[in-house]
């Protein structure tokens, strides 16, 4: 098979030296990945190269690292893929997690977040006595598979930009397995789970990081919407979430009387006056405050859209 | 040094590993789980397509448990324990309904129940899947299920480095903090070795990474036997080039293995089963038409999947479409998958009864792969490598059980000074051999002369070849003198551990003169009971290895001609 020589740049870290470029060159097919780029430097070139890889076929998690700058799975990388016009290509440790030595990083405060959410079935008494046997349509099915194709990588919390500025935000994945057990017809516990989950979903700006770098497509934000919908069998109450009903009301009310969701009513209702305030003025320093004076013309077909309201009712 | 005690302390944290954990744990023992990865990053993850199982009131009405365990039998070419196969069979609907339980998003039917399909070797269909991840969501559910238990404590991304004996007994193991390079000395009086197995050692290998024969090679090392070495499984259908599996579910669901005329040629070799007669038989099917020319150029053949429709392939097989496209840039809705066979799996293992028991040493068990109950023989049948996990799993952390509760600690204090000396000893040293020398000619050799065809002369060949390289070993050493993650120490204690097993495996292998399962011997083409109807138990005494027999267990199947 024909093959190409390319140059690898890793950046390494260890204790002693702190972190530095080294590069590698060695020849790859147009079927070499990453992990096997990596264990040939390792085999051939630097023994002391140390990084993760287990399954190379991506469903284990280990290899996750950036590649060119984009968090990705060495496994799923084809070198010659990725290779720059100079035929280079760049691998650093993830971002967020504290870096240990080379590609290695510590992320136990990925795992935290994940033992947090309760992440395990818990069914009821008589099933797991084997008195009752448990039904799932194929279509529950589907989607508990969904968001539970997690592979705990590690990658989206790496991305994830609300983690690194809440502390109280569990993070994509965490929420993607939380949500897989609320929507899972077998499990028990919904509402304990509603009470682990509810306050944090509102926590994510849906910036959709965690959706582009997934190497499995488990759609983590989408687990998150799809949690914030189960908002009206939320019995607890936190300040995010008495705005979130406020938010989920408002809009509700505004399309029932307008047709249309009237972005300033909203804020105000939502928010609050001193909020609101607040964000007027920085709307008056970006100049943005004049599309609030924006005519806009009524809805006409308004009994339509009552109707539809009243059918959601 | 830092010492820890425990109840029971469990070498892997796999599918097998992880069900005892549970099962000791629920019986209010301490229990710590040791593994050098994060669990869900086990091999287990890696299997694809199934578990089989008998479910009452949900198997085709003409299946019973002793068809399964017939199967399994016939399968395995006579060399399976078969009372071994019968409590497999027996147990496997139980243990699928609580996995079920537990979590396990098993695929449906549209009434709710649990789907089901063929796979090879089976009479009627009985493997039960999620998607094409089965190991995957098995695993998850098993490591999820634990954290609710607060007496397991997880050793993640710690290496072990030796068993602790005192007289006949264990007294737990030591084992080495990954990052940091500290020791510590975990002790215990039942040992659970569920390890997995060996596949690096192949050149060719569907296997993970860190599938390096750890808890084979330290058990060996305690003078532990390991049983039936030399059967080895090659999957026929791994992904040219990169080796990686595509599953056999791929051919349940109908795929076809076609040569470089377009030829189905297992019609050829399996009249009847055709695609899906048992590995052994594909494996060698598909190495004979490629030896002979009718293989694609770089030696491959054609698994032919265009016939099921892309949205059927999505469905059912995401896994093997998504990894044929990834990786060898194929659109399996539109063109074959390029396939060849790999090792896979290994039958032999830890010598164990059909309670997970060894009668080396006390208070060791073994399961899983690492471990040799004899269900799969000399050739294991797909789907029962997740279901063997799990019901002897469960059946050893029972056993675990009870020999917790009826015996007491070991009192003494072993030294363990000698163990972690060893180890560092590849770092002090400061010149000799590089491990990575070492392990590249291992997989050359194991490959060519302990793979799909063996002879005499390619067998003697690799036992002296090992033999040289086990004493190239004892000069290994590593260039990095750090303890921060020093990963190529672990490297070398990898491969000291591979090349212990594979030695085992290559003298058994010369041993058996004869053709059974897995085990194909040019020069003894034919399966020969009178002599050789019965397992090889191996130790390793310092440079030798030393081999004896134990009879295969009958119930009610006699030996009888094995065609598909």
């Amino acid at each position: 098979m024909e093959e190409k020589e390319i140059t690898v740049n890793i950046k390494k870290y260890n204790d002693k030296d702190g972190a530095f470029w080294k590069s590698y060159k060695l020849k790859a097919d147009k079927y070499t990945q990453m992990t096997e780029v990596l264990r040939r430097i390792k085999s051939e070139q630097d023994p002391s190269l140390a990084y993760r890889a287990s399954c190379h076929m991506a469903v284990c998690g280990s290899c996750s690292m950036k590649i060119n700058g984009i968090p990705s799975l060495a496994c799923r990388t084809i070198a010659l893929q990725a290779v720059d016009e100079k035929n280079e290509i760049n691998v650093e440790s993830m971002d967020y997690y504290p870096g240990v030595r080379d590609l290695i990083t510590d992320i136990d405060v990925f795992y935290d977040k994940m033992y947090k959410v309760m992440p395990r079935l818990i069914a009821d008494e008589s099933v797991l006595m084997g008195e009752n046997e448990q039904r799932m349509t194929p279509e529950n099915q589907t989607e508990v598979w969904k968001f539970q194709e997690c592979i705990y990588c590690g990658l989206c919390v790496s991305a994830c930009p609300s983690v690194k500025e809440d502390e109280q935000f569990l993070g994509p994945a965490a929420h993607a397995k939380g949500f897989r057990f609320v929507d899972d017809v077998r499990d028990t516990k919904r509402s304990e789970r509603l009470d682990l989950l509810m306050d944090s979903a509102y926590r994510c700006t849906s910036c959709y990081m965690c959706y582009e770098v997934c190497p499995q497509d488990v759609q983590p934000v989408i687990a998150i919407k799809k949690t914030k919908n189960y908002l009206d069998q939320y019995k607890g109450n936190t300040p995010i979430t008495i705005m979130a009903r406020k938010h989920d009301d408002t809009v509700e009310n505004l399309i029932e009387t307008t047709g249309k969701i009237k972005e300033s009513t909203l804020f105000l209702k939502t928010f609050g006056f001193g909020e609101a305030m607040r964000d007027a003025i920085d709307m008056l320093k970006s100049g943005k405050f004049k599309y609030a004076f924006e005519k806009d013309s009524n809805v006409k077909n308004m009994n339509e859209i009552k109707g539809m309201m009243g059918e959601k009712k | 040094m830092e010492k820890k005690e425990y109840d029971a302390v469990i070498l892997g944290g796999g599918l097998a590993g992880l069900m005892a954990a549970n099962i000791v744990a629920a019986a209010g023992f301490s229990v710590a789980v040791v593994s050098k990865v994060f669990p869900t990053r086990s091999h287990s993850a890696a299997a694809e397509g199934g578990i089989a199982a008998y479910m009452m009131g949900n198997s085709d009405p003409n299946d019973d448990p002793d068809f399964m365990s017939y199967d399994e039998v016939k399968g395995g070419d006579y060399l399976v324990d078969q009372d071994a196969a019968e409590l497999l069979s027996k147990k496997s609907g139980e243990i699928v309904s609580l996995l079920d339980a537990w979590g396990a998003p098993f695929n449906r039917q549209p009434d709710g129940r649990i789907a089901l399909r063929y796979f090879g070797g089976q009479t009627y269909p009985r493997t039960r899947f999620i998607a094409d991840k089965t190991g995957m969501a098995l695993l998850h559910t098993l490591f999820e299920h634990s954290t609710g238990f607060k007496n397991i404590e997880y050793y993640n991304e710690y290496y072990v480095l030796d068993i602790v004996k005192e007289g006949n007994n264990v007294n737990g193991l030591v084992a080495m903090e990954m990052k940091t390079l500290n020791p510590i000395y975990l002790k215990s009086r039942a040992l659970l070795i569920a390890s997995g197995g060996i596949g690096m050692m192949y050149k060719h290998t569907t296997n993970s990474y860190i599938n390096t024969g750890d808890g084979q090679g330290i058990a060996l090392r305690s003078g532990v036997a390991l049983k039936d070495p030399e059967f080895v499984q090659f999957h026929p259908t791994g992904l040219y080039p990169s080796d990686i599996l595509i599953s056999e579910a791929a051919r349940a669901e109908g795929a076809i293995l076609k040569n470089n005329k377009g030829e189905r040629f297992m019609a050829k070799y399996a009249p009847h089963k055709f695609d899906l007669a048992p590995r052994d038989i594909v494996s060698r099917s598909m190495t004979i038409e490629i030896r002979e020319g009718r293989g694609f150029e770089g030696g491959y053949l054609g698994l032919d999947l265009r016939h099921l429709g892309k949205k059927y392939i999505m469905e059912r097989l995401a896994l093997a479409y998504d990894a044929a496209k990834n990786f060898s840039g194929v659109d399996a809705s539109e063109e074959m998958i390029p396939v060849r066979p790999a090792q896979h799996y290994f039958m032999g293992g830890i010598d164990v009864d059909t309670t997970g028991t060894n009668h080396d040493l006390n208070g060791i068990f073994s399961a899983g792969e690492s471990a040799c109950v004899s269900v799969h023989g000399a050739n294991r049948l797909g789907s029962n490598s997740l279901l063997e996990t799990v019901v002897y799993g469960r059946e050893t952390g029972n056993t675990m059980v009870e020999f917790l509760k009826t015996h007491k600690n070991v009192e003494t204090n072993s030294n363990v000074e000698p163990i972690i000396d060893a180890a560092y000893a590849y770092i002090k040293r400061e010149t000799g051999e590089h491990f990575g020398v070492l392990t590249e000619e291992l997989r050359d050799i194991m490959w060519d002369n302990v793979g799909i065809f063996r002879d005499n002369d390619k067998l003697a060949e690799a036992v002296s070849k090992i033999k040289d390289l086990r004493v190239r070993a004892k000069s290994m050493y590593v260039t990095d003198k750090t303890s921060n993650y020093n990963t190529e120490l672990f490297n070398a204690l990898e491969t000291r551990n591979m090349l212990d097993v594979a030695y085992t495996m290559a003298t058994a292998a010369l041993n058996r003169k004869e053709t059974r399962g897995a085990h194909f011997r040019d020069d003894f083409p034919e399966r020969d009971d009178k002599n050789w109807m019965k397992h090889t138990i191996t130790y390793l005494a310092g440079d030798e290895v030393k081999i004896s027999y134990k009879p295969v267990t009958y119930t009610r199947w006699k030996p009888e001609v094995r065609v598909y």
